[in-house]
């Protein structure tokens, strides 16, 4: 905070007394947080700080480890196969039958199908 | 034997205080309420009546830090202070004027009495009481317990030795068996967010219990209802076929069916948000099954599955800012929607930078769940343009609004909120930045019990809720990600089975290591109640049998 000078490199006296107002009501904010901040560590409410820490220590090593390109990384498609040994076509082929009209129809495609074999295609549809 | 955590310690005396404790009791504590004012923005402080502005009595001086000596009513600044306690003996406790806090000369140390607390409790209480109840729901004046125990619902404590249905088997614990509950589901055509919160609903423990131990039980519900439709009866053919032991993946035709006929407006082959689905979902349970349809507005006593899971109460705290006076209102919650906070510019940082600054750079509030919790409860200055009326002033004020939890869930869904819909723009984009989440997660501090206690400072008194048999301690089990664009992205969830992780990709089961479910983009995820995660766990060697099929054994390798 820039203060206007006399000629003699002296504050002002208003000066001077809106330094000292300014530092008073700064020095009281602190305080005001220095006892809140006490007050809380003293009754332990801040216990979970260090759990928390842990926790984002374990995020950002885990978000580390996965940015690095040497690592495995996760194998994404649909060729993979899952820990039953199973693989799956990327549209599933399963057939049964509609329960709404018997048609024999299938997985995959099943939901479009039901679109309009119940007949929602016409109404106002809502994303 | 209570395993839930005390929200705070009382710290020990010190001996100074002690000796002015057995000295002067309360007197001191109780002339002292007299002078005490609670300013409207509900700080309390010391003020004498002759209204002259306070001073150092030694020298004069007026800055900060003014303290009344307890024994002498001497008002000295910090150095006088120190001096007083120096050379006039048993007078080393004094009270910080400006905030009503003890501070030992001695010790040159802020104490703690709770008594002391209580006294400046009290003030509040008589100061504020005659304005109707304004904000003190939290506070029980009558320190007896409260003799409301919430016992865990019979039913979805699991009590597996008690259904015939059961048999234990120690090869189950064998490391090449996977445990029962997991199975692909099939994507019926976009329908991975179907897909998705079913796999969460599956793995969730009192939901598993309440199913396994078949306690909707789809003849009684025919017989009971004319209805064809039942969405339980569904939910419930999904978990005999999951916990059946085929491993092919699973069709939920009927489900999607059934859905349909209840979210007619929702039924379309388009891809649909999945926090809306699990939304839609719930509700249609609670219509089937909710015996006491919103009789009772907090919907306590509603019975239905999905409100004795999923339900909690959320607690509204409106201040108004000129008189202080707080209105408080009460609303059910099946989850909590969280924002992130859009305007954090450490937000939109890069997994390279995780490296660097050795996990600071989560120095940013909303980038993490806590943060996203921490602005959910924070106080909020309601806008010019939503000034309410106050009851004390008589007319319009600004006011401050806070939220805060009375009561948790059993299973509790946490929501981000990625997708932001703009009227303004007309435009709607999803927010793709890194939100971190804990696996354990202590709820305590949004409770309305720490959130109200916080607002009078802290101060050592009971407050309701404290003495809640909850525990507020969850862990996780659940994650649904959302990957891609608004339009056309898609659904998985990752399931904690065992302290094991699976991605659970429409058809595709997976094991994953735990630092892929750390680093994934969390959209809805989900934790349960400490005590209820374990003993699931413990339960997952022990495996439950339909009796409507053939005592099925899996045996090693079944798998």
């Amino acid at each position: 905070m820039s203060l206007p000078n006399d000629k003699n490199g002296n504050m002002s006296f208003n000066s001077q007394l809106s330094a000292h107002l300014f530092s008073d009501l700064l020095d009281s904010i602190i305080v005001d947080v220095a006892s809140e901040c006490h007050r809380t560590a003293r009754l332990g409410l801040d216990c979970n700080l260090e759990i928390e820490e842990e926790e984002l220590r374990l995020s950002a090593e885990a978000r580390a480890r996965l940015s690095d390109p040497s690592n495995g990384g996760d194998v994404n498609g649909k060729y993979i196969v899952d820990i039953f040994g199973q693989t799956h076509p990327p549209v599933a082929n399963d057939i049964f039958e509609c329960m709404n009209c018997g048609q024999s129809i299938m997985a995959g495609r099943f939901a479009p199908h039901l679109e309009k074999c119940m007949g929602k295609r016409d109404s106002p549809l809502q994303l | 034997m209570s395993s839930v955590k005390s929200p705070y310690t009382v710290p020990p005396p010190c001996n100074h205080l002690a000796s002015y404790k057995l000295k002067n009791g309360l007197a001191g504590y109780t002339s002292l309420q007299e002078y005490l004012r609670i300013a409207p923005n509900g700080k309390p402080a010391i003020s004498k009546p002759d209204s002259k502005a306070p001073g150092c009595s030694s020298c004069n001086g007026s800055h900060q830090r003014l303290y009344l000596c307890l024994s002498c009513n001497w008002i000295s600044c910090i150095d006088h202070t120190l001096s007083h306690t120096r050379s006039s003996l048993g007078h080393e406790i004094a009270v910080d004027i400006e905030r009503a806090e003890l501070y030992c000369g001695t010790c040159r140390d802020q104490v703690y009495d709770p008594d002391f607390d209580r006294a400046v409790m009290c003030k509040y209480i008589r100061e504020m009481m005659p304005r109707g109840r304004n904000g003190f729901e939290g506070i029980s004046i009558i320190s007896e317990r409260s003799s409301k125990r919430r016992r865990l619902v019979p039913g979805l404590d699991s009590d597996f030795s008690v259904s015939k249905q059961l048999i234990c088997s120690g090869d189950q614990r064998a490391k090449s068996c996977y445990p029962l509950g997991l199975r692909g589901l099939n994507n019926l055509g976009n329908t991975c967010f179907m897909n998705s919160v079913l796999q969460v609903l599956l793995n969730a423990p009192p939901l598993r219990n309440y199913f396994l131990n078949n306690k909707h039980n789809q003849d009684a519900c025919r017989k009971a209802s004319a209805d064809r439709f039942c969405l339980l009866c569904d939910i419930d053919v999904i978990f005999s076929a999951v916990f059946s032991g085929d491993r092919s993946p699973f069709s939920p035709a009927q489900f999607l069916y059934s859905w349909w006929q209840h979210a007619a407006n929702l039924a379309s082959y388009e891809q649909q948000d999945a926090h809306e689905f699990f939304i839609s979902l719930l509700d249609g349970i609670h219509e089937k099954e909710g015996k006491a349809k919103d009789l009772n507005k907090d919907g306590r006593d509603c019975q239905c599955i999905a409100h004795r899971v999923f339900s909690g109460l959320l607690r509204s705290d409106v201040t108004c800012m000129a008189c202080g006076f707080t209105s408080t209102t009460y609303d059910p919650c099946m989850d909590i929607s969280l924002h992130m906070d859009t305007n954090s510019s450490l937000s939109a940082d890069s997994p390279n930078k995780a490296n660097k600054s050795s996990g600071n750079n989560m120095g940013s509030s909303s980038s993490t769940l806590i943060g996203c919790l921490d602005l959910f409860t924070r106080p909020e200055k309601l806008g010019s343009d939503q000034k309410l009326h106050c009851q004390n002033c008589q007319e319009k004020q600004h006011s401050l609004k806070q939220l805060s939890i009375r009561r948790l869930p059993l299973v509790l869904c946490l929501h981000i909120k990625r997708f932001e819909h703009s009227l303004v723009r007309k435009a709607s984009r999803k927010i793709d930045w890194y939100l971190q989440f804990p696996f354990s997660l202590d709820m305590g501090p949004y409770l309305s019990s720490s959130i109200v206690r916080k607002r009078f400072g802290n101060r050592i008194f009971p407050f309701e809720g404290d003495e809640s048999e909850i525990s507020s301690e969850f862990e996780i089990f659940a994650v649904v990600t959302h990957s891609g664009m608004l339009e056309s992205g898609h659904y998985i969830t990752f399931v904690r089975l065992r302290n094991m992780w699976y991605k659970c990709d429409d058809s595709w089961v997976t094991e994953v290591d735990e630092k892929t479910v750390r680093a994934s983009q969390c959209y809805m995820v989900f934790y349960v109640q400490k005590m209820l995660y374990y003993k699931a766990n413990e339960e997952l060697s022990c495996i439950p049998i339909s009796s409507q099929r053939d005592a099925f054994l899996p045996v090693v390798g079944c798998c």
